[in-house]
């Protein structure tokens, strides 16, 4: 009797270590900006974005599966690799695009840190300066590690959105149809938005994260086979999360004409599930997302960076043997929880405007791993399939058209 | 001085004037300190490369371009040759090793110089100066006068070829100059450094290139984090070889890591000898002496002559990690006394053992904590320490280099403690986390002001209790105080607990509570003064209020000292217990009471006063 129970355990534990890189750094992914980006697209527009995930759920999978086989094949980190075939200018440039990207990314986890402590009635001026404390701590000490699977574990309650989702009663017919009916809204707001949701789901830095994950494990090309299902699946089932979100959000909002202006207004998607306690269970997810992706994001800045310029980095060394690493990381922390202490801001607002930072960023660090992941020299065989690089480079010409209208109509002030 | 990003791309040109190509690499030969430039290689129309011998055609080279001796159409291809490198494709902008500085480090830049009409390779420029140049020479030479302007120079980093070690391309081949110092010869603890900074995939290359017994002196080398995902990375069949050759008690140390699956299989392709070694010391505790010892022990019995003895050394003891001391023991296995290897030496070989043994032996219980153990063995200036079961029966030795490393790693534990720094070293880390650690407090009177400020402007608690309000944040303003008298308190905890050893001598809470409150008064009553005149002079309150304020100030004090000095005293209970709580979060909760008890008590003294 003992001994089935021991090789349950056994079991349970073989399972959950497959649970590896690429699902952490998908559902890393699901973060402050990402929670945001989909409400307010579920609330806003209805189902009508719904199409665009489903476009997109395929780019998001190979572009992270990209990530991960170049880590394997070569053993490096992207940032490695676009110095090593680049050289030192075009390096800087992919180096800044990260560091605004992801700079943009952690303002908005620190802005979810507030929105989510001001549902309890705790004022910004005291929960992000504590929070920023709190998370520099965690990478300072090294005790992130530890605390990343509860703080996962947590934001995790985001899959509520799924039976939510159903509690709403939706007309699935509506939905399904929605999922495969492209409907464009001719306006700034939506193609911002659309923006916003590329850049969110398919986040410059998890590329990054994934294939630094993939070297620091370890993984070789052999190994790789398998490896590789664990980031595509982590891709898919990230964005079945994000899609529940547009549909509750969708169903519940939408039609009562809510925008989502705080929020409070966002937690109020969940009440078909938990009533009353709506936004205890949002902010409770909120935080912890916001809090995980606080640490994770600037950490991933610093490492590629001092990957690419051949500095120390670490969390083990000093400030003496590492500074640039540390500095870095501490810049961005303090630098992104400063922002949003400045009177008057509209955190939502500002949770959506990162997430079109980063899709704009998005398609030119695509570039790059386009021309490494395409190059013979250095993946070998291991070069992209025609299927990839079409739809990959469907991908980067889609979001840089976005980009270019949307510029060009807030320059001609359409819209 | 050239510098290869300068030169790349530069035009070719040939005898009659005409531009032939652009240069995209240089080639140089590898054998010497300084390699000379051997060829260069050129795109000529339509991107095609081309290979040139240096020394047959090239007539001169300056900053704007390379002239060529002969025209186009004289000109002999060559290719490359084995013990050539390209500079371009095989250093710049790659990872290479300073086996001087022990550090991996990526080539911004290539130095070159011309000397007798001969272009040598100076080194790989590393640091900050060869990015900004790279990135635009404005910048290098703004950045220079940024630095003059404060009186300092911008250094440039170079490393010389032969203290580079390249990660990409395999050297083995090349014949390299013998002053040339590759990573695989370095000493096992400096290619232990440098694998640190490695990722996996390159680490696993630097280890095809060491031997089993290099590889097992570099693995003990290794901090504890990485041995086991070293020896994980490894074949099975060559990890169980590398694990065979290391001491018993490091292979111990590293198989204990390693999940139960892997471990057991390389137990198992061990020799059984070694195996079961390596099994007995598993089942030991971490951190006690049976943690660290090893079984490998020199052991003689009584009635053996030191012929005899040194005779069983040569033949059966000759690999054990310590011969310096010899034990005697019963035919039950139980310690009855030693014998060091100088008493051996100096007797006649047909003396008797038992006319040299020494029986007053010191030993360590297996049990026992391994500090204790490396205290013992310094204090008694031992090489060995025994280590024996309840029974008196010898189970193994402690060796002076496990000692030291206990020694070492407990003292970074407690300047840990001391500091709040985990895992930080240098002296230039410590002070800087000594002044983090040191004006936490600013932090929390940052956080507290600005509480104190946000209850104030919400404006509706304020207007039903506008005295208490006052009083918050004249108690906010004032807080530094109780900050720093918790911070005294837990400091002088932490003091105590590096200086007492675990379950030592230490004076009763009692005392302790009546040493701190005599300290603790005397900070109250300059609280109160300062209080009293802080409310009296801003017109906060007059008379009686002022007074009572001042009295809750000092009360406050008082009681921040004592919750201090009672949550000292639990973590001097907790670290009895062997769990060591950081001192950052001592002061911290101590600093938390003090802040609440202090902001609470203004704020409910106000709300009295206000309320009737």
């Amino acid at each position: 009797m003992a001994r089935t129970e021991a090789k349950k355990r056994v079991g349970l534990l073989a399972v959950l270590s497959v649970i590896g890189p690429g699902i952490i750094a998908a559902s890393a992914g699901n973060d402050s900006g990402g929670i945001s980006t989909y409400s307010v697209a579920g609330a806003r527009y209805g189902y009508a974005m719904l199409w665009m995930m489903l476009a997109m759920t395929p780019s998001f999978a190979i572009v992270q599966e990209m990530a991960g086989r170049m880590g394997a094949v070569t053993g490096k980190g992207f940032a490695a690799l676009i110095r090593e075939r680049f050289g030192l200018r075009p390096t800087f440039v992919a180096m800044m695009l990260l560091l605004t990207s992801n700079a943009a990314t952690t303002v908005a986890e620190f802005a979810g840190i507030a929105a989510a402590m001001e549902l309890f009635g705790v004022s910004r001026l005291v929960s992000v300066p504590v929070a920023a404390l709190a998370v520099w701590m965690l990478v300072t000490r090294g005790s992130y590690r530890r605390v990343e699977k509860v703080l996962l574990a947590l934001s995790s309650v985001f899959v509520a959105y799924i039976v939510a989702a159903f509690l709403a009663r939706p007309d699935w017919g509506v939905v399904a149809t929605s999922f495969v009916t492209p409907r464009i809204v001719p306006t700034q707001a939506f193609l911002a938005l659309a923006i916003g949701l590329t850049g969110t789901t398919i986040a410059p830095w998890m590329q990054f994260l994934v294939q630094s994950n993939i070297v620091d494990k370890g993984i070789s090309v052999k190994e790789w086979a398998l490896a590789r299902w664990d980031v595509i699946v982590g891709a898919l089932s990230a964005n079945v999360v994000a899609c529940f979100i547009i549909i509750t959000t969708g169903t519940v909002l939408h039609p009562a004409g809510i925008r989502i202006e705080d929020a409070g207004e966002a937690a109020r998607a969940l009440a078909p599930l938990a009533g009353q306690h709506a936004e205890l269970l949002f902010s409770v997810g909120l935080l912890s997302a916001s809090v995980l992706s606080a640490a994770v994001l600037p950490l991933t800045a610093s490492y590629a960076i001092c990957e690419a310029f051949g500095w120390e980095a670490g969390l083990d060394r000093s400030w003496s043997e590492a500074p640039a690493f540390n500095g870095l990381y501490t810049f961005v922390i303090f630098a992104a929880a400063a922002y949003i202490l400045v009177p008057g801001l509209d955190l939502i607002a500002i949770m959506l405007v990162s997430q079109v930072v980063n899709g704009m960023m998005l398609p030119f660090l695509l570039i790059f791993m386009m021309v490494i992941v395409n190059d013979r020299r250095i993946m070998g065989r291991h070069v992209n399939s025609p299927l990839n690089n079409a739809l990959a480079w469907t991908t980067i010409v889609v979001v840089i058209t976005l980009t270019v209208v949307l510029l060009g109509m807030t320059a001609a002030g359409i819209g | 001085m050239f510098y290869l990003t300068r030169m790349l791309g530069k035009p070719v040109v040939d005898a009659a004037g005409e531009t032939i190509g652009r240069i995209s690499d240089i080639a140089v030969a590898t054998g010497e300190v300084f390699p000379r430039v051997t060829s260069l290689a050129f795109l000529g129309p339509g991107k095609t490369p081309f290979m040139l011998s240096w020394r047959k055609y090239v007539e001169s080279i300056d900053d704007e371009k390379v002239v060529l001796n002969a025209t186009k159409d004289a000109l002999r291809f060559s290719y490359l040759q084995p013990d050539e490198i390209l500079l371009a494709r095989d250093l710049l902008n790659k990872q290479i090793v300073d086996t001087q500085g022990m550090k991996v480090v990526r080539v911004n830049d290539l130095k070159l110089s011309e000397s007798r009409n001969q272009l040598r390779l100076l080194g790989a420029e590393v640091g900050i100066r060869g990015i900004l140049r790279g990135l635009h020479p404005a910048l290098e030479t703004f950045a220079e006068r940024v630095a003059r302007l404060f009186g300092k120079t911008l250094p440039e980093n170079i490393i010389a070829w032969n203290y580079m070690d390249l990660l990409e391309r395999d050297l083995s081949q090349v014949k390299l100059s013998v002053t040339h110092k590759r990573l695989h010869e370095l000493h096992p603890a400096d290619i232990a450094d440098v694998l640190e900074q490695l990722t996996p995939a390159q680490r696993a290359k630097v280890f095809e290139h060491l031997d089993n017994a290099q590889a097992a002196e570099t693995i003990s080398e290794l901090e504890d984090a990485f041995q086991a995902e070293v020896i994980g990375d490894l074949g099975t069949q060559r990890a169980s070889d590398i694990l065979e050759i290391m001491d018993p008690d490091d292979a111990a140390d590293i198989i204990g890591d390693l999940p139960y699956d892997k471990a057991e299989a390389l137990l198992r392709l061990m020799g059984v000898n070694e195996a079961r070694a390596i099994r007995s010391l598993l089942g030991y505790r971490e951190k006690t002496a049976g943690g660290i010892m090893t079984p490998e022990v020199t052991c003689v019995t009584e009635d053996m002559t030191v012929g005899e003895v040194i005779e069983h050394i040569r033949k059966e003891a000759s690999e054990n990690e310590s011969l310096y001391y010899i034990y005697v023991v019963d035919a039950d296995g139980r310690l009855e006394g030693v014998v060091s290897l100088r008493d051996l030496v100096l007797s006649e070989p047909d003396t008797k053992v038992a006319d040299i043994v020494t029986r007053d032996v010191i030993t360590a219980d297996v049990d026992d904590d391994q500090e204790t153990v490396a205290e013992t063995m310094s204090k008694y200036d031992l090489l060995a320490l025994p280590v024996v079961d309840e029974t008196g029966k010898l189970l193994g030795i402690v060796t002076v280099d496990d000692a030291l490393e206990v020694l070492e790693e407990e003292s970074a534990e407690d300047l840990e403690l001391a500091t709040g720094a985990s895992r930080e070293h240098g002296p230039l880390a410590t002070a800087w986390w000594l002044i983090v650690r040191r004006n936490a407090w600013v932090a929390l009177w940052a956080v507290a002001l600005l509480a104190a400020a946000a209850v104030a402007r919400s404006g509706e608690a304020c207007s039903r209790l506008p005295a208490a309000c006052d009083f918050l944040v004249a108690a906010a303003v004032l807080l530094p105080i109780v900050l720093r008298a918790a911070d005294e308190v837990s400091s002088r905890t932490i003091t105590e607990l590096i200086d007492t050893t675990p379950g030592g001598e230490r004076p009763s809470f009692a005392r302790r509570l009546i040493r701190e409150s005599g300290i603790g008064a005397a900070v109250a009553l300059t609280a109160a003064a300062v209080a009293f005149l802080w409310v009296e002079a801003g017109g906060t309150a007059t008379g009686a209020p002022a007074a009572l304020f001042a009295l809750v100030s000092a009360l406050a004090v008082l009681v921040t000292v004592f919750a201090g000095s009672a949550l000292g005293e639990a973590a001097l209970r907790a670290s009895d217990a062997g769990k060591t709580p950081p001192s950052a979060l001592l002061s911290f909760a101590a600093m938390l009471v003090g802040s609440v008890a202090y902001l609470g008590l203004a704020y409910a003294l106000g709300a009295w006063i206000e309320l009737g």
